[in-house]
């Protein structure tokens, strides 16, 4: 027997058996695999049962159930599926009268694309990174080509993540008046181009700071040194300054105090005494004013130091900072004393200049009294002198 | 002969009977009571000038002048945007001759050569000063209310040229051949205007913003070369 088997013409009968059976089982297993047919929502589709024209009845069925959506059925095996929705989905097959299957189609149902929703964030001057949204759903699968080009220039590809639906512009001609982006979305129903314009300059938007500390002073029961990093993202360059924006407020006031900065750190000067405050700093390219702040950084609470018997140190100034101070809320000064709920030491410049004006007030009054006292000296200088001259006339013989 | 002395005499009187009988001396000048007066109050104002007077600062260095008067340009370019808003996101793009912005990156503002940046940023600026002076001219043709701060522009505009020019000079940058503008022609409508002036005032202040990033980036090779 092996010998029969395995003799040439034996070989060749079961060669020519499988081959002559193979397709009719194989294409069935193909169409199931392969045959995917795509359908608009709310319209009619139809499925036909294979390429070939069928003559006998078909039996059709969806996800291997008799029940179908409402649909007909032509003469010639076509299903008929109308006005489909989400249910009509599936999977479709068709077998002749003898319960053999002769077609599968596996069936999606969607829209064609419309037009997108395109953004574009620019955190620094080297990456643009536009994402766009649909606003239309279609439910299908789609292919995004994206380019862009600056004005009166040519279009350049743009790189797709198609999965996260944006593409990342890196190292754009920023110094461009306007820049335009297309996106065309296609599906297998069709394909729509969306073309959008934007500013680059007016889009700059920084992270927001990063490493926010805020501290207190040691022997200042009013300040707090608040000290943090560039953005990552943002490049470390002279050419690339940022403005800087602290808020801060103390705990349960409605009220936000602000103090703007080009380097960290910064020293707020009137915190309120023994009161926990929220701070909170944010960025923007201090060269371009059209460019956006960025979003404000997580409060970062912190108290200043407080005094309990230890007085007030000499004041010196630990930091040259070159801190643009504009305070929204109208501080209320008190007057320095040794309550630390009431201790006004941020007001060193008042109290120098209280000091030199003093000064002045009291030398013009020393002056004044020297004056007159010069003035009286001299009235009695000259009265000594008149009398003596009297005293003389009067021994003078006439 | 008998001396009287009025007790009512003014401070003339006083002071001229101190003079006759007291001889000259430091004392002398105090008794005059305005001056002494005003001597105190000089003497007392000293400290307080002293405290005013900002510690000295230094000396702004020619970099510092460029890139601060480039500011001057951006601030003015951006109030006359604001003042003469024209909102289109569409520009006619009128201009073919204007610096070309397209090659600038960030990434070459760290790389940048004092020499040949310098001399292009003039070439780059007096191209500009030629497209607003056009602008201006055609301006005064339609009364546009931008006149007087096109021409404060102007003269901003040559302010920094001269400076740069300057500068060139002290660090021998070579001065590039003038490029030929090529303006549009006349302008018939009064919108034309509107959209010329919104397509070169947009231009030139990213010019500025760009300019003044260069400045910046300069500033140590240029003090490293002087």
């Amino acid at each position: 027997m092996p010998g029969l088997l395995s003799s040439p013409v034996c070989l060749t009968v079961i060669w020519f058996l499988s081959w002559s059976l193979r397709p009719s089982c194989a294409q069935i297993q193909s169409d199931e695999v392969l045959d995917i047919q795509y359908g608009h929502l709310e319209s009619n589709v139809t499925l036909a049962c294979g390429q070939s024209q069928i003559r006998t009845t078909v039996v059709w069925r969806h996800n291997q159930s008799s029940v179908l959506p409402w649909h007909t059925v032509t003469s010639d095996g076509r299903l008929v599926l109308l006005h489909v929705d989400h249910s009509a989905q599936g999977h479709y097959s068709c077998y002749d009268d003898r319960g053999l299957l002769l077609h599968s189609i596996s069936l999606r149902l969607g829209y064609p694309p419309g037009l997108l929703s395109v953004s574009c964030q620019v955190p620094n001057h080297t990456l643009v990174r536009c994402s766009w949204e649909e606003s239309v759903r279609t439910f299908l699968p789609a292919q995004y080509d994206v380019s862009y080009r600056g004005n009166g220039h040519e279009w350049r590809p743009c790189v797709v993540d198609v999965a996260r639906r944006r593409c990342d512009i890196d190292h754009p001609s920023f110094w461009q008046t306007i820049h335009t982006m297309r996106v065309t979305e296609t599906n297998a129903l069709g394909s729509e181009t969306t073309y959008v314009r934007f500013k680059l300059h007016e889009l700059l938007k920084p992270d927001p700071p990063e490493s926010v500390l805020v501290k207190e002073l040691q022997g200042y029961p009013r300040r707090l040194v608040v000290s943090w990093s560039f953005p990552s993202s943002w490049p470390q360059h002279d050419a690339f300054p940022l403005l800087f924006h602290i808020r801060y407020k103390p705990q349960g006031s409605m009220y936000w105090s602000e103090i703007f900065s080009k380097e960290s750190p910064a020293v707020i000067f009137d915190a309120l005494a023994g009161h926990f405050h929220h701070i909170q700093i944010r960025a923007r390219d201090d060269v371009n004013s059209d460019s956006q702040w960025s979003e404000w950084t997580l409060s970062s609470p912190a108290k200043p130091w407080e005094v309990f018997t230890t007085p007030e140190p000499e004041e010196e100034e630990f930091f040259t900072d070159d801190v643009v101070v504009s305070i929204t809320k109208p501080e209320t000064s008190t007057a320095k004393t040794y309550n630390p709920e009431f201790e006004d030491e941020g007001n060193l410049g008042l109290v120098i200049l209280l000091v030199l004006f003093s000064v002045v007030i009291l030398t013009t009054v020393l002056s004044l009294i020297f004056v007159v006292w010069v003035r009286q000296r001299r009235r009695d200088h000259v009265t000594k002198q008149e009398l003596t001259s009297m005293v003389k006339m009067k021994s003078m013989p006439i | 002969m008998t001396l009287t002395l009025d007790s009512s005499a003014k401070s003339g009187a006083i002071v001229y009977v101190m003079v006759q009988y007291l001889p000259l001396s430091a004392d002398s000048l105090l008794l005059d009571s305005s001056s002494s007066l005003l001597f105190s109050l000089l003497l007392a104002q000293l400290p307080v000038f002293t405290l005013a007077s900002p510690v000295p600062q230094r000396r702004p260095s020619d970099m510092d002048k460029l890139s601060n008067q480039t500011k001057n340009l951006m601030k003015l370019t951006q109030d006359l945007l604001r003042e003469h808003a024209f909102d289109s996101d569409v520009e006619p793009h009128r201009f073919r001759s204007l610096p070309e912005m397209s090659n600038r990156s960030a990434n070459d503002l760290s790389n940048l050569e004092l020499k040949p940046t310098l001399s292009q940023l003039h070439a780059d600026l007096k191209l500009y000063e030629h497209h607003f002076e056009w602008l201006n001219k055609v301006s005064k043709k339609h009364h546009h209310p931008a006149v007087p701060k096109l021409v404060e522009m102007i003269r901003e505009m040559k302010s920094l040229i001269n400076l740069l020019h300057r500068q060139m000079l002290r660090v021998e940058a070579p001065r590039l051949p003038p490029a030929t503008p090529s303006l549009p022609p006349h302008l018939t409508y009064q919108f034309d205007v509107l959209q010329s002036s919104h397509e070169l005032l947009q231009h030139f202040k990213l010019f500025c913003d760009w300019a003044y990033r260069a400045f910046l980036t300069l500033k140590p090779k240029a003090s490293a070369v002087q």
